[in-house]
């Protein structure tokens, strides 16, 4: 009997299955690229980091030659310069991380008290500009403003001060960094908010106000509660990236110089110098997977923490 | 605008000398974020204009000292232009590339009903949290035979996972009533999805071109890795003149590049972008909104 | 025949070269290197070389054609056009040897980083120019030890055996026995970095800087400076609080963090490591025989005060050590500065500059040598080798053994025979250069090329012969003897070569060393975190911004916890003591 209902299951399944890819190849057909891009393009490349245990030699196979197990992972973590780049890329995001996050939040409460409606696109307009300068340009850009004869320096100078060579001064590294990652990003961020802000019911702010409270009463009780779900979820997912530095690579790989690698080299300056530069593939691997791992945690924990909280995740 | 302010009404209750302090105060601030902002685009403009000679001598400033267009020439003659034709190639085969093959993706992802989901959404989203290292990505590029080919500069970021998500938060936005129209009217799911659900979806097709074309107009960091030079795109011969020459021994006869032809440079490269950015800016807004708040 | 030439033609050298082993001496080399390389090389003709048909002496004709892949360094300031393989240097070479060069060319900047990485992904063109540091690619299997190949290279045979290169070539073999670049060879060591002085302030101050150079120790040169500055002051030329030397090579883009070239300068006539040479501070002692870690001793601090005197005494900025090359060069441009390091490939430059901002007529410059230290070592520092050629074991898989060998000849031919030097450098007779009745080079009327120090006119109208044709380019020429390598050198460079060699002593040089790969590692993993930490300092105490007096031994104390004796032991363990 129980054997005859099985078979009957599968039997049922197999048709609605065919039924299903009947009803809906083409779809299936759309996927095809894409499938093959993710396998090749994100996944061959996952499985090339098995190279971190197995010796890569010049030439060979892109998966190693002979298996050395965790040598290279042993190898960083006895390794100083390594720690001081994991330190520096922890310093670094977290510090970013603690101005950009509420700078945001201010700026994005400070346009949404604006009542001029066209200074108000005009001012949004503007601040969303940095966003989309490459960062190569923005690089330039320091260069030219913080060098000994750039503007702030005459600005020093003229103040009576002594001009400071903020390049190569490893004490400046992290405050040009902060700097200049805030006003990149500080318009582009209050999007999310000043959306989630548009979208509060008016009439919790005419029930506030009823009740007597002034205006700036009304932003504390009214419009951060409403948009409290939007900040959790960006400041969580923004703790889950404390650890990677892939994002900002490019940055300090076009400000750095060896005078200030002290706090200005990160891991993946240090990976991109070690594997690129030195040509220590299988060790550069180790370190960048090191990395990845760590990350990867970090979001697991950030996520399940979020879906906690508020409910909503990532995945 | 999407953004707009949502008290505009209840704002009759009377104004406090204290709140009118503040939108002055608040009104400065603005200001000066504004000019904090455009400040270095104007400070690279005056120095593009500016002659050799007050840059040997230190002089520069938001005016131009010994104004003239000798360093726009110059760069415009040399080199510049041909990185800045295959520029302009890259970010229009790439955009486009990506464009289809993100629909392509996000498209069947955003259907509820198609059962193979459950595996793909997470084999998808996988990916943007954990992938290939520096190096295992270099050597697969190398190892398909990429190496100096122009796709070895666009495949490796051609889709990309985030857009692909905010892209099915749309189209799982379209009505489906307006699908299955289409179906009754005899289309097939593939007709659907170019006659009416593509159309329904320029906002979020404007926002996608504009994001994708700011990543490959932008991208120098494949090109140092794959690309020869004759193939290089203009930001990456920024990057070359940025980071600085810098003699080592061997290179002694080495000449640095001097800050104007820098600032002209970095002018040329970032004028598109700003010429056409806030004429999209409706559209790639509501495209942000439309997949943050669905998240 | 042929072959008959050419072993007689080695004999010769043999004899030649082994008189000079005679006359060097070099007694203990056996003992203590752990490996050794011939102290001549002797070829063994086979038949296949004598298919090959080429011999010292002659050009390098391939009957059939071929196809080499080589790297090539792309110089920004002289990019490589496509003009190059129509009607210059790549088809000169072709025409010549019916030899086609696939070229793969990066971007100098990047050179190394790319062909690392090419290298690693066995992706490495056959002939690999432009060389430096070779130690990454040893342990890789993917460069072949050239030094099992050497004797199919007739040219190179010649000149090692000729000038006596065996003592210069063990600085560069490994472990096993080999080396693995083709480096440049000179017969002596060739000056290059130096200072450029404006000599019409000097004497206008009282100072004869020929007068002195021949013995002047840097201390000297501070007080040259103070008169200068004095007479530039009075002159209203500058203020009491202006400096009058801002340097180059010595700060962000090129100094390395290490005070560049100044202080290796410097450092070098004190025996001591710093600045651009400070590598990982280990210098060999002749007479104890053996290595001592060298930024910790007295030497060192010697040389520490006299580089922090120019600042103290108001001459060097302090600048020097943390800004752009052309905030230095624009100073002296303008006449703000007295003083500025130079080298051979920029001085025609400096003077063009010059003219342009001052005025032809209205300054006079210098090319000066540097100051003796507590030693009087040449500026041109140890050894006679230059960059190099790596050949790639991809070649000798691709090729075979017959056809590698054939490509060996013509990369000897290429590299370091005359003809194909006077071609690479001079470009061709009758098209852009010209032999002189006295039979020195000088380029045609019309011609130009900032590489061999001929300057373009005002108008710019004049034709570079790098530029337009690639000739004069940092990827083909290097090492020759001197007479071969100094024959563009314009009156005032030849002047400064001579006198570096007329006044000062060569540089004795240091056994090689051959650490093994696990070795390499550990060298690696002590000095890096050692050496960031001595170069910290070292700026510190130069720019004043730590006593030098107070803070010594808290400075040599931090080196001692970054294990600096380690290194030494590990020294002590390789060398084999």
């Amino acid at each position: 009997m129980s054997v005859n209902l099985q078979q009957k299951n599968t039997a049922n399944k197999k048709s609605s299955f065919t039924k299903h890819i009947g009803k809906y190849w083409q779809l299936y057909l759309l996927l095809i690229i894409p499938i093959i891009y993710y396998v090749v393009f994100r996944y061959l490349p996952m499985f090339g980091n098995i190279i971190a245990f197995r010796k890569y030699h010049a030439g060979g196979s892109i998966f190693g030659d002979r298996f050395v197990g965790v040598k290279y992972f042993k190898q960083f973590v006895g390794d100083k310069t390594f720690w001081r780049a994991f330190k520096n890329t922890l310093t670094l995001n977290i510090g970013y991380l603690l101005f950009r996050f509420p700078l945001t939040l201010i700026f994005a409460l400070l346009i949404n008290e604006i009542r001029n409606i066209h200074w108000k696109k005009f001012v949004q307009t503007v601040s969303y500009l940095p966003h989309f300068i490459s960062i190569v340009i923005m690089c330039g850009m320091i260069k030219e403003l913080v060098s000994t004869s750039g503007p702030i320096n005459n600005l020093i100078a003229s103040l009576g001060g002594q001009k400071i060579s903020f390049i190569s001064e490893a004490k400046w590294f992290s405050t040009i960094f902060i700097s200049s990652g805030v006003w990149q990003s500080i318009g582009w961020g209050t999007i999310l908010y000043l959306a989630a802000m548009s979208n509060i019911n008016p009439s919790l702010y005419e029930a506030a106000a009823v009740d007597g409270a002034g205006h700036f009463r009304r932003v504390w009780h009214v419009t951060i509660p409403s948009i409290l779900p939007t900040i959790t979820t960006l400041l969580i997912l923004d703790i889950g990236g404390l650890v990677g530095s892939g994002g900002a690579f490019e940055k300090v790989y076009l400000l750095y110089n060896p005078m200030i690698y002290e706090t200005a080299d990160i891991v993946s300056t240090y990976v991109f110098r070690m594997g690129i530069g030195g040509g220590n593939f299988s060790y550069a691997t180790a370190v960048g997977l090191f990395e990845g791992l760590i990350n990867l945690v970090l979001l697991t924990i950030a996520n399940f923490a979020s879906k906690k909280l508020t409910d909503s995740g990532l995945w | 605008m999407a953004i707009s302010s949502a008290k505009k009404k209840p704002m009759k209750v009377k104004e406090n000398l204290g709140y009118k302090i503040f939108l002055v105060v608040n009104y400065l601030i603005m200001l000066f974020i504004v000019i904090v902002t455009l400040y270095p685009f104007l400070y690279l403009v005056s120095q593009s204009f500016t002659s050799e000679q007050a840059i040997i001598r230190g002089e520069s400033g938001i005016i131009p000292k010994g104004f003239n267009i000798d360093t726009y020439k110059y760069v415009l003659k040399g080199e510049f232009l041909s990185y800045y034709k295959n520029t302009i190639i890259y970010t229009v085969i790439g955009t486009v590339l990506s464009l289809v093959t993100s629909a392509m993706l996000a498209y069947p992802m955003a259907k509820s009903e198609l059962k193979f989901n459950r595996f793909l959404t997470p084999f998808i989203i996988f990916t943007m949290y954990f992938g290939g290292t520096l190096i295992s990505n270099y050597i697969l590029v190398v190892g398909l035979g990429l190496k100096n080919t122009v796709p070895a500069f666009i495949l490796p970021m051609m889709i990309s996972t985030y857009y692909v998500i905010l892209m099915k938060s749309f189209f799982q936005s379209i009505p489906k009533d307006l699908e299955e129209a289409g179906e009754i009217d005899g289309l097939s799911k593939f007709g659907v999805f170019i006659r009416i659900a593509l159309p329904l979806s320029k906002p979020i097709i404007a926002t996608m071109t504009l994001f994708y074309s700011v990543m490959y107009w932008n991208n120098w960091y494949n090109a140092f890795l794959y690309l020869s030079k004759k193939q290089w795109p203009v930001a990456y011969y920024l990057q070359t003149i940025i980071r600085g020459v810098g003699a080592k021994e061997g290179d002694g006869d080495a000449t640095s590049v001097s800050a104007n032809i820098k600032s002209c440079a970095m002018v040329l490269t970032v004028l598109p972008i700003i010429c056409v950015y806030p004429v999209i800016q409706k559209y790639y807004v509501q495209g942000m909104m439309l997949g943050g708040v669905k998240e | 025949m042929k072959k008959l030439k050419l072993v007689c033609l080695l004999l010769t050298a043999s004899m030649i070269g082994s008189c000079f082993v005679a006359c060097t001496g070099s007694e203990d080399k056996e003992e203590t290197s752990a490996t050794t390389i011939p102290s001549q090389i002797e070829t063994q003709p086979t038949e296949t070389e004598e298919q090959l048909d080429y011999v010292y002496g002659e050009t390098f004709h391939s009957d059939v054609p071929v196809t080499y892949t080589m790297f090539f360094s792309d110089a920004s300031w002289y990019a490589m056009q496509d003009s190059w393989l129509t009607d210059g240097i790549f088809k000169d070479i072709e025409d010549i040897t019916n030899v086609h060069l696939d070229i793969k060319s990066y971007d100098s900047s990047d050179y190394m980083n790319n062909i690392t990485l090419d290298i690693n992904a066995g992706e490495a063109a056959y002939i690999i120019p432009k060389i430096y540091d070779d130690s990454a690619f040893v342990d890789g299997g993917a460069i072949v030890p050239i030094s099992k190949y050497v004797q199919y290279m007739p040219n190179f045979v010649d000149f090692y055996n000729t000038y006596n290169m065996q003592e210069d070539l063990l600085t560069i073999t490994r472990s096993d026995g080999n080396y693995y670049k083709l480096p440049g060879m000179y017969d002596s060591t060739m000056p290059d970095y130096s200072l450029l002085v404006r000599k019409d302030l000097f004497d206008a101050a009282g100072v004869d800087i020929e007068a002195i150079e021949k013995d002047y120790t840097w201390e000297d040169l501070c007080d040259a400076l103070v008169k200068v500055k004095a007479y530039m002051v009075s002159e209203g030329m500058c203020s009491e609080s202006d400096y009058i030397w801002s340097d180059l090579w010595c700060g962000n883009e090129s100094g390395q963090g290490n005070g560049g070239n100044l202080l290796k300068l410097m450092g070098n006539s004190y025996d001591v490591n710093a600045g651009w040479a400070i590598g990982d501070g280990m210098r060999y002692d002749q007479e104890k025989d053996e290595f001592y870690f060298s930024p910790t001793t007295d030497k060192y601090k010697e040389f520490l005060k006299v580089a922090h005197k120019f600042v103290a005494e108001g001459i060097l900025d302090p600048e020097t050590f943390t800004q752009d090359d052309s905030t230095a060069t624009n100073k002296f441009f303008n006449g703000q500065t007295a003083i500025i390091s130079v080298n051979k490939s920029q001085y025609a430059n400096f003077v063009s500059n010059l003219d342009t901002n001052l005025g032809a007529g209205n300054y006079e410059v210098y090319y000066a040598v540097a100051p003796r230290g507590l030693t009087n070592y040449s500026p041109a520092g140890a050894g006679r080798l230059e960059c190099g050629v790596m050949i790639s074991q991809k070649a000798l898989d691709e090729l075979g053994e017959e056809g590698f060998i054939k490509m060996l000849r013509f990369v000897d031919w290429l590299f370091y025979s005359k003809e194909a030097y006077t071609l690479c450098k001079w470009g061709v007779e009758g098209k852009t250069y010209q032999v002189n009745a006295d039979g020195s080079k000088s380029l045609l009327p019309g011609m130009c090329c900032s590489g061999l120090g001929y300057a373009n006119d005002e108008e710019g109208s004049m034709t570079d012969i790098r530029l337009e044709w690639g000739y004069a380019g940092g990827n083909f020429w290097y090492g020759h003897t001197m007479e071969e390598a100094s024959d563009h050198f314009i009156p005032p460079v030849a002047a400064f070569v001579e006198h570096v060699g007329e006044y000062r002593d060569a540089v004795p040089l240091s056994p090689g060393l051959a650490p093994t790969e696990d070795q390499t590692e550990e060298l690696n993993l002590i000095a890096t975190p050692l050496i960031d930490n001595v170069n910290t300092w070292t700026l510190s105490f130069v720019t004043g911004k730590e006593d030098i007096d107070a803070k010594w031994d808290e400075y040599v104390a931090s080196c001692e916890g970054l294990n600096s004796s380690g290194l030494v032991d590990l020294y002590a363990e390789i060398y084999g003591k």
